[in-house]
């Protein structure tokens, strides 16, 4: 009893944690869109405040493309709501996940006092 | 809690502060490009050392200088004066500033937070909290210094220690009375004690079920009434337990004693994990053979246990006793034999039966830690008293709910010896209880007890030597 407690407790917890390493990766990469999402919006103000006389590129790996401003822009506010879509995406996301993890802390939990139960009644009968 | 949080301060702190530094290393830059972008258009061209990768240089001329290819962030970059140059860095700096600043007040709000579950941290240790789990320590210190007296009861000595322990097992029980605050926790100590109880009830039923083979009692009986001994009274029943003789038998006596005891106990538990040795029923010695026999032996045992509410059972089962005295069923006959031939009071029973010496000591919570006192008082006297205890533990159950008193000395009288020594006291029970209010020898009921608990401290070396002086008046009577 208590050995088969043991082998499930081990798969819980293996569970668990490979849950909470989707549950941080999709953290960091809710983190760079936010990032992402902050520089979007300074280029934005920064377009609006130039005037057409300056000219503006685009740096596509190593080379500078010219932009007009007006693509520019538009450029940037389809990427600004691309980037929000994807931070809500992930929020969902992230929500589920952490749901799960929280339901399977519990189990782990019970499975744990189970355990413990079970070892205790061993030790005790030994 | 506090230790978590100061770690989740300090691993925010050490982010934000990194952050900081960041931020500030970059307004560092840019104040900076500020100056040089305002030097810049000074001149139409600057003659400089253009850096050729990282080791070599080559003079060259700085030109247009006054045009910026200004990065807007996010591989976007603007060709612009410098001057508008300078407006996009003064807005970057701006946004930096700003981050700075959010960053040190979350910094601050995680300071404040770890900082008051600090406060709340030691406030609370430092409240009365402990104050009541100290209170319940003290009780169940109390109980287990009882319990360990129990077990070494035969001694006549041990019984006036036991006294003591009921003294302040009383007290305690007083005490955890009047404060309802620790109430939960004692709650908790009850009902750790009944669970102790309940496996030391197993374990005896165990044991009984063994006995019960040999004398062809009712092991189960038994075991229910224990299993109902163990719910209701704390641990101070398993100890009893053990002391306890294998007398599977006597179901019927246990059986009531049980029931009433379980109630007894249950009143008594509620209070304070007091050992509860119920003496009740009558001397174990007397009934062995028979059903009833047992039962009362088993009561005995019960009373080791602590179960003392032998109200009614105690008179019936007094009565039996008489006549099965002499038939040998179970080893507790053989005991009451030995007790019979030491002293021909019960003194020696006392000595052999473990109920005697928790019966003085302590064991009986309801009523024998009242009972105790007496008991002890008793047992300096001899053995019988002990022996009366536990009849009169019955019978003090009787009395305090019925007047079976009466009954039983006459049991005593016609059992053996040591019978007659219970059946005395039980004699003055009635006599004693007006002013005793504790609970004579015999395990008085919980309510008794009760009163006994305010009183025993004070009545108890007053009524020992009384009642000695009665049992063996009645004893002398008897023979």
């Amino acid at each position: 009893m208590a050995e088969a407690l043991q082998k499930k407790l081990k798969a819980e917890v293996d569970k668990f944690t490979l849950m909470q390493k989707d549950v941080s990766k999709s953290m960091s990469a809710r983190q760079k869109l936010e990032t992402q999402l902050a520089e979007n919006n300074i280029v934005k103000e920064e377009l609006d405040l130039l005037d057409t006389t300056n000219t503006v590129y685009k740096l596509i790996g190593p080379v500078l493309v010219k932009q007009d401003l007006e693509e520019a822009k538009a450029t940037v506010t389809k990427r600004l709501e691309y980037i929000n879509g994807e931070i809500q995406r992930y929020e969902s996301l992230l929500k589920d996940l952490e749901k799960k993890s929280d339901q399977h802390r519990e189990l782990l939990s019970s499975l744990q006092q189970e355990y413990q139960k079970a070892q205790g009644l061993a030790v005790g009968k030994v | 809690m506090a230790a978590k949080g100061k770690m989740n301060v300090e691993h925010l702190g050490g982010v934000a502060r990194l952050r900081e530094e960041h931020q500030k290393k970059v307004s560092g830059d840019y104040e900076a490009l500020t100056e040089r972008l305002q030097t810049l258009p000074d001149q139409l061209s600057y003659d400089i050392m253009v850096p050729f990768g990282p080791l070599a240089f080559m003079p060259g001329k700085l030109v247009h200088t006054n045009e910026v290819t200004a990065l807007l962030g996010d591989n976007w970059f603007a060709k612009c004066s410098t001057k508008q140059a300078q407006k996009i860095v003064d807005h970057r700096m701006k946004y930096v500033k700003s981050e700075i600043s959010d960053l040190s007040k979350t910094m601050k709000n995680f300071e404040a937070r770890v900082g008051l579950v600090r406060d709340l941290e030691s406030i609370s240790s430092s409240k009365g909290d402990y104050v009541d789990i100290r209170e319940d320590t003290e009780n169940t210190g109390d109980i287990a210094v009882t319990k360990g007296k129990q077990r070494i009861a035969h001694k006549p000595n041990s019984k006036p220690k036991l006294d003591a322990v009921l003294d302040l097992k009383e007290e305690d029980e007083e005490k955890e009375g009047s404060r309802k605050c620790t109430t939960t926790e004692e709650e908790l100590w009850a009902r750790l004690d009944e669970l102790e109880k309940q496996e030391e009830l197993q374990d005896d039923h165990d044991r009984l079920s063994y006995n019960a083979n040999m004398n062809g009692e009712d092991t189960s009986s038994l075991s229910s009434e224990e299993e109902k001994e163990g719910d209701a009274a704390p641990a101070v029943n398993g100890l009893a337990h053990s002391e306890a003789p294998p007398s599977s038998g006597r179901k019927a006596d246990e059986e009531a004693a049980a029931a009433e005891e379980d109630d007894d106990e249950e009143e008594e538990g509620s209070c304070l994990p007091t050992i509860f040795f119920s003496h009740t029923i009558e001397p174990k010695k007397v009934r062995i053979n028979t059903g009833k026999n047992t039962m009362l032996k088993f009561s005995e045992r019960k009373e080791q246990k602590e179960h003392s509410k032998r109200k009614n059972k105690n008179g019936h089962s007094n009565g039996h006793s008489h006549h099965e005295l002499h038939k040998i069923t179970t080893p507790v006959d053989i005991y009451r034999l030995f007790v019979d031939v030491k002293n021909g009071e019960p003194v020696p029973r006392k000595s052999i039966l473990k109920s005697r010496s928790r019966e003085n000591s302590v064991c009986s919570d309801t009523s024998e830690s009242s009972a105790a006192d007496f008991e002890e008082g008793r047992r300096a006297v001899g053995r019988s008293f002990s022996h009366d205890e536990t009849t009169q533990s019955d019978t003090s159950d009787g009395v305090t709910e019925e007047e079976s008193p009466t009954a039983v000395p006459l049991h005593r009288a016609s059992r053996f010896e040591a019978f007659s020594g219970t059946v005395v006291e039980k004699e003055p029970m009635p006599s004693a209880v007006p002013y005793l209010t504790i609970s004579p020898p015999a395990l008085p009921t919980i309510l008794e007890r009760k009163q006994e608990e305010v009183a025993p401290d004070v009545a108890p070396p007053q009524q020992a030597p009384k009642r000695l002086s009665k049992f063996k008046a009645a004893r002398l009577q008897q023979n």
